[in-house]
């Protein structure tokens, strides 16, 4: 049947022509975090700075990054931790406008000392995550496993009960 | 895409089956169609639907069967599975799924927890006969969530003479190491018809082609090459009581099904290789898993009167959900809980549901009048939270007109209204208002985030339409189909306000969102002259309101969640085509091509939308003699690099499998053996629709299965 082979073709034609019509799309691309410091494992000491270093990078414009620092305490560690009220688990979260600093297509160099580890933070394990957008929303982030510590350095705490 | 020319599969020979089976299907349908009436009658859809159908059968699905139903049905054209690991998975039709697809089982349509991602299919793969899966706007018909299509499992009709039946089915996969059964029994006895069935299977980790997966820059171990505490089990019962008399015909069913599947701990918060450790034992559920129950009771009353048909169809289901995960919170006020303290999510949704549909059939009319109601109750539990208490009432009045001047041409058309009210309780998280006064949070920030989820009363009206022709002539099929369909928003959609435990992200809902509106256009064509087959289905789907997660740009307080994303309505479009070519050659010889793309694109946002399938392409070349048929199939899936803003581009692979079937008769009754072989080269491939996709963990490596049926006769 022929009609129905050109209707078919035209209605391929019009698929066609959306999927053109489309073509007109905005930036999908994450934007990348490479995290310097804190390296995974690390442990930071309290009641000081942390030492924090990493490159962002969008293939457009990047936007805002975030840090955000919580426990990963399991409920048996927690509740030890309760036995001394002198100490409150620590959580950071906190965030940086960086659109006035990136440049299109370039890599931003982050690093600072901004960070404060409360001297009351409880000991233990703790996540920190960075989270990196760009003007689009696009969003990617990374996690580390650090150790809050007294003691920094080289410390292995129980991250795991 | 390259298509290397190659060898074949057999999915041609079962396409082939299917579409030969289609026909006598009709026609047996047709015997009994006489008693079945009313919207949701799939053989009544069939017939008539000027949408695009797919249908599979028994053969289909034994040679298919993997003891999940959507794995087997992934195979028809347009159809893919959402895979939470190698037991369970969602159905997704021409890119939508969730609540976009509608799965109806013993006329009622299946109410879980459709919206989550992580958990599947309540339904016993063991006890399906045969599936129509209707592509395209189905709204008119099923109401709300019909949108994107709808799987209907049917039955087959009872046996013409008095006898016994039984059935006994074992399956074996190694990929996981599955050892599964299910025995069913039944008799028909003059106007008495009765069937039970009882199923189980068990399985272990199942096997990934790789050692390690990278997630979020980490590099984490997969020991022994199994995918630690994703084994699983599930543990079906179903009873079937039907009773014909003269126009009096009426059935009852009950089921149950119960999934315990657990979950790779991996991708459940930060990757930590410490809880990766091989602990000696494939085969066991630890923290975290789900459990799912789901029980649901239906019957269909039908009498008959000369050319009017009046039935009624009515149901209750009981889905159970729990997720189990070891105790763990952001906040450090709230306590560890007294009762079940491992119990993070547990819902309990009621769903109470009826159709009433008069039907009247003249030699050229046929007209349809039905009347919906459904009504919804969702209860929680659990030291977390994800879903609010909600209730959910939804009624709709419709009436479809079918012209059939000739036997190869009918026309018919159908208008349909639905109210929906939703009410959601709101629900305020005290450990959260503490954690963000301490973090110096002052009252108006607080005042956003409290609400876990926000009161909403919302009442709803919507008008589903559709008009369609099929036209056969001769050795040409052809249908046009014009449908607008609807879909009332889900809880989450309106009510949520909170990281989701499974995205980490915070998503929140918004109150004043209308339903999801759209119209679609579909079209298709067939082509069957012995040997060939040709069949193409181009639709294209415009919505004028299409919910989406839009990420805001807007950082959220809450800890571990990173941007915003809001629930919003956006112009959408949808478009693609499936296409399927087949020849049979030689003695018992049959090549079939399939192929398929979907198009989307978010008109507002100026990206494609998530979950888009990937293009695809299989070859299959088969050979069916009388009592062996066998098949190869290589299948080609494009990469997806069309994704919705901040959702994973996915590589492309291209798999082979095989398989073949034996009869043996045995006296009066008869075996059959089913031997596959998926993934034959254990590729390491990625569904881009996969739970685990995010995580990087890719699909399960090559699987020998065995299926073994003992039919007695």
């Amino acid at each position: 049947m022929k009609t129905n082979f050109y209707f078919l073709l035209c209605l391929m034609a019009i698929v066609s022509f959306f999927a053109i019509a489309c073509e007109d799309e905005s930036d999908t691309t994450l934007p990348v975090i490479n995290l310097i410091e804190p390296e995974e494992g690390d442990t930071l000491q309290i009641g000081t700075d942390v030492h924090f270093t990493m490159k962002l990078f969008d293939n457009d414009m990047l936007k805002s990054y975030k840090v955000d620092i919580h426990n990963n305490f399991t409920p048996h560690t927690h509740a030890a931790s309760g036995e001394s009220t002198e100490t409150v688990p620590f959580a950071y979260n906190h965030t940086w406008d960086v659109a006035a600093k990136a440049k299109k297509g370039d890599t931003l160099s982050v690093h600072h000392h901004e960070i404060i580890i409360a001297g009351n933070a409880t000991p233990g394990a703790y996540h920190l995550v960075v989270y990196c957008t760009d003007v689009s929303g696009n969003e990617s982030h990374v996690a580390r496993n650090i150790v809050l510590s007294h003691e920094g350095g080289e410390h292995e705490e129980h991250a795991e009960d | 895409m390259r298509v290397g020319l190659i060898l074949m599969a057999y999915v041609m020979l079962v396409a082939r089956q299917v579409h030969a089976r289609e026909t006598d299907t009709i026609q047996n349908i047709r015997l009994e169609e006489v008693i079945v009436t009313g919207g949701n009658s799939s053989a009544v859809v069939r017939r008539k639907s000027t949408l695009p159908v797919e249908f599979a059968g028994k053969q289909f699905l034994q040679e298919h069967f993997t003891g999940n139903l959507v794995r087997a049905l992934e195979h028809l054209p347009g159809v893919h599975s959402m895979d939470i690991g190698s037991g369970f998975s969602k159905p997704l039709i021409r890119g939508m799924g969730f609540n976009r697809v509608a799965v109806v089982e013993n006329g009622v349509k299946q109410e879980g927890q459709q919206w989550g991602a992580d958990h599947g299919l309540e339904i016993d793969a063991f006890n399906v006969e045969s599936v129509t899966v209707l592509k395209g706007p189905a709204s008119l018909l099923h109401g709300s969530d019909a949108m994107g299509g709808v799987i209907e499992i049917t039955r087959q009709p009872p046996p013409e003479e008095d006898r016994v039946l039984g059935e006994i089915v074992l399956l074996g996969r190694t990929v996981n190491g599955t050892v599964g059964g299910s025995v069913m029994t039944g008799m028909k006895r003059r106007a008495w018809y009765a069937k039970a069935r009882y199923s189980e299977q068990h399985f272990g980790d199942y096997r990934v082609p790789v050692d390690t997966v990278v997630y979020l820059t980490q590099r984490l171990p997969i020991l022994t090459r199994g995918l630690k505490n994703t084994a699983g089990l599930e543990r079906d019962v179903a009873g079937h009581l039907e009773y014909h008399f003269g126009r009096y015909h009426a059935w009852y069913a009950i089921s149950d099904a119960y999934q315990k599947v657990g979950f790779f701990p991996g991708a459940h918060g930060i990757p930590d290789a410490s809880r990766l450790q091989d602990d000696g034992d494939s085969r066991d559920i630890a923290l975290p898993y789900s459990t799912v129950n789901h029980l649901k009771v239906t019957t269909r009353q039908q009498y008959a009167w000369a050319s009017l048909t009046l039935s009624w169809d009515a149901g209750y289901q009981y889905n159970h959900r729990e997720e189990q995960s070891r105790f763990h919170t952001h906040y450090d006020g709230q306590p560890l809980p007294e009762h079940a303290p491992n119990r993070e999510l547990a819902f309990f949704l009621d769903t109470y549901s009826s159709s009433l549909s008069l039907k009247r059939e003249l030699p050229e009319w046929e007209q349809v009048m039905g009347w919906d109601v459904q009504a919804q109750r969702n209860r929680i539990a659990g030291y977390s939270f994800l879903l609010p208490r909600y209730d959910r009432f939804a009624t709709g009045l419709f009436g479809i007109i079918t012209y059939r001047p000739s036997t190869c041409f009918s026309a018919s058309g159908g208008v349909r209204y639905d109210r929906g009210i939703v009410e959601i309780s709101a629900y305020r998280d005290p450990y959260l208002e503490t954690y963000l006064r301490e973090q110096g949070y002052g009252d108006e920030a607080i005042a956003l985030y409290r609400w876990r989820a926000y009161a909403v009363d919302r009442r709803f009206g919507d008008i589903s339409a559709s008009l369609g022709i099929v036209w056969s002539p001769g050795v040409h099929l052809f249908k046009a189909n014009v449908g607008r369909a609807f879909r009332l928003p889900g809880a989450n959609e309106l009510a949520a306000n909170g990281v989701h435990h499974g995205t980490f992200r915070h998503e929140q809902g918004d109150p004043a969102l209308s339903s999801e509106r759209g119209w679609q256009v579909d079209l298709s064509y067939t082509f069957r002259r012995a040997p060939f087959t040709f069949a193409v289905s181009p639709f294209v789907a415009v919505f004028s309101n299409y919910i989406y997660l839009k990420p805001t740009g807007i950082w959220s307080a809450l800890p571990h969640a990173g941007q915003i994303y809001r629930y919003t309505g956006a112009r959408a479009l949808f478009a693609g085509a499936e296409l399927s070519f087949g020849i049979d050659f030689l003695r018992g010889f049959s090549y079939l091509f399939t192929g398929e793309y979907v198009h989307t694109y978010n008109r507002d946002e100026r990206t494609p939308l998530s979950f888009s399938p990937p293009a695809s392409l299989s070859n299959t070349l088969s050979w069916g003699g009388a009592r062996v048929r066998c098949h190869a199939e290589w299948q080609h899936i494009a990469p997806q690099r069309r994704v919705a803003r901040n959702e994973k581009p996915t590589s492309g692979s291209h798999l082979l499998h095989a398989g073949m079937t034996t009869l043996f008769p045995l006296g009066a009754s008869r075996a059959e053996i089913t031997l596959s072989l998926q993934n034959v080269l254990d590729t390491r491939y990625y569904n881009h629709l996969s739970f685990y996709r995010k995580v990087e963990i890719p699909e399960p490596g090559r699987d020998f299965r065995v299926v073994i049926k003992y039919l007695l006769k």
